[in-house]
């Protein structure tokens, strides 16, 4: 080998490494990261009534839901102001979703968003919601502005799926991105069609997969009513929450230790090798609101 | 690896205990597996996948059962990709089964079987077992596991944590090694890895088609993962981890962080006797 290669061995002697950092089997130094002068703030809200008893999402809740967050988010009086302080009236906004059957966005979340984004004076002709079809959609084609959001879960390949991720629809053979675990999907963030374009970021975590069996890697035995949603701009920092709430989650639905397979060094790498956010949790401000029962981080 | 013409349609469900199979049955190939699995497919394509046929089975009132039948190309890689993601292993159905939740999953012959049912009860499960053993009963017994296997020293093994493969990505999956195939790991290339003992202790043994192939693996590996190793073959890579690592003939046998160095060598040699045992039985390696 005669270039460098990112080993175990980087994470082994990176004792002192933020905890997050060593989850991922990465090093997440201090000294290793892009200078940055503030926290990454993410804020995690939660509502007990957005899901109902029967699954049914509460579009309501999670309009007021999304509101707070962006008022906590953005130290605004009103989400309008906050709304308008990342979106311009003339942006041409594509809201990234992600519809994977099992466990998708919810079209409850996304109307919230592209309300969210109207408020701030863009008329609707200029907003599409998309997933799968972004890269033969006209007016993602054109986009200014992008909004990232889609639930997370436990992932079969890349450990788990979440909000860097959901960005691989944007090349068009994501099997290329496979490699490593996935290691290399923050590399998508710097292709032209996205880059610098991302203005928001929402992490639902409604109904999250935690623990993913058989070829589809999904059983609904392990998903849970967590009600909440994760909402920031840093996409690094939001995974890396979402990463400890599904540790956390494993270890209280288990009763043991159960690292997510494969590590989800995506997630690190995004941070240390693209430099797209933080995923040292000493970098990150986590806001918790809402209902805070069995918040578990 | 070899080729095997593909009989899935033989292995199709038939009706049972009131369910009765739908008339779409989907196909896919390593190509269009994304279409169905999506993100997974990545697991069956790191083998030799060739096509995988689902039936959905249905009945009035009751949940209904998926059936996944696999065609893995070989035995060795229906085992493969059953040991990929099994945390438990049972008998009595196949060549090794698990049930999970309402989802059963067994290898035999070059098939990969998958039974699937979203509510888990007492008569949904019956329906399962009894699907997956009519299946298992149709597929021709096959050799028993890969070869390379039985180089694993048996004491403080975890079976359940017994995973084989071929590439690099899966590797990775496993046990992060490297960020670049440092083993030049390949499709050629057979690899076992398991757990020992209490702690984070792996044993890593591939098979190369050759000794160059093999040399130049290792040399790779440890200029690659152990650059101050200067012919010494137990290495202290971090405090209480442990590496051991040998080339002998086609293998490479790697311990991984081993709590101590006696340990790490203890390993090595038990793993190195026990693959010369198995090249002269088998012919693993010839």
């Amino acid at each position: 080998m005669t270039e460098s290669t990112i080993t175990r061995r980087d994470f082994l002697k990176g004792a002192g490494c933020a905890a997050i950092g060593m989850a991922m089997g990465l090093p997440v130094t201090a000294q290793e990261l892009p200078a940055q002068t503030a926290k990454s703030r993410v804020v995690l809200i939660r509502d007990k009534l957005a899901v109902g008893p029967d699954g049914k999402i509460n579009g309501e809740v999670i309009q007021r839901l999304l509101d707070r967050a962006m008022i906590a988010l953005f130290d605004k009086e009103d989400p309008i102001s906050c709304w308008k302080q990342i979106i311009r009236a003339d942006d041409i906004v594509g809201i990234k979703s992600n519809e994977w059957g099992p466990l998708p966005t919810t079209t409850e979340v996304e109307q919230a968003i592209r309300s969210g984004v109207m408020s701030a004076g863009v008329s609707e002709k200029n907003i599409s919601i998309d997933d799968r079809g972004v890269l033969d959609n006209p007016l993602f084609k054109k986009a200014t502005a992008l909004i990232n959001t889609r639930p997370m879960r436990t992932h079969a390949w890349s450990g788990v799926g979440g909000l860097i991720k959901n960005y691989v629809m944007f090349v068009p053979e994501p099997w290329k991105y496979h490699d490593n675990s996935c290691a290399d999907l923050g590399a998508i963030w710097r292709l032209p069609v996205v880059k610098d374009k991302t203005r928001l970021n929402v992490l639902v975590l409604l109904t999250p997969l935690f623990y993913g069996v058989g070829p589809h890697h999904f059983d609904k035995t392990y998903v849970w009513s967590y009600n909440g949603l994760l909402v920031g701009t840093d996409p690094v920092a939001l995974d890396s929450v979402g990463l400890r709430l599904f540790q956390a989650k494993r270890q209280a639905y288990f009763g043991e230790q159960r690292p997510i397979k494969p590590v989800a060094h995506h997630i690190a790498f995004a941070d240390k090798k693209y430099g797209l956010g933080t995923s040292d949790s000493d970098r990150i401000e986590l806001v918790k609101l809402g209902w805070q029962e069995d918040v578990l981080i | 690896m070899g080729k095997a013409r593909s009989d899935i349609d033989g292995l199709a469900p038939t009706e049972i205990m009131g369910w009765s199979v739908s008339d779409t049955v989907g196909a896919y190939d390593r190509e269009t597996i994304f279409d169905y699995i999506d993100g997974a497919g990545e697991v069956y394509r790191a083998y030799d996948f060739r096509e995988v046929k689902v039936w959905r089975l249905v009945k009035e009132n009751a949940p209904d059962i998926l059936v996944e039948i696999f065609d893995m190309g070989s035995a060795e890689d229906a085992y493969g990709v059953f040991s990929h993601s099994r945390e438990d292993e049972s008998r009595g159905i196949g060549q090794g089964y698990e049930f999970r939740g309402g989802l059963l999953c067994f290898w035999q012959g070059r098939f990969f079987v998958c039974v699937l049912v979203e509510e888990a009860n007492d008569t949904t499960r019956e329906a399962v077992f009894t699907l997956a053993t009519g299946i298992a009963e149709r597929i021709p017994a096959s050799d028993g596991l890969p070869g390379l296997i039985g180089c694993l020293p048996a004491a403080d093994l975890h079976p359940e944590s017994i995973r084989f493969f071929h590439l690099s990505s899966s590797l990775n999956y496993h046990y992060f090694l490297a960020e670049q195939n440092i083993l030049n790991l390949s499709r050629d290339t057979r690899a076992v890895l398991a757990r020992y003992g209490t702690g984070p202790t792996c044993l890593l043994c591939v098979e190369y088609q050759s000794t160059d192939l093999a040399d130049s693996a290792y040399g790779s590996f440890v200029s690659g993962f152990l650059p101050e190793s200067n012919g010494r073959e137990v290495i202290e890579i971090a405090p209480g981890k442990w590496v051991a690592f040998r080339l002998q003939a086609e293998h490479v046998m790697i311990v991984l962080e081993a709590s101590t160095e006696s340990r790490a060598s203890e390993l090595l040699e038990s793993c190195a006797r026990r693959l010369t045992e198995v090249v002269q039985q088998t012919g693993v390696g010839q």
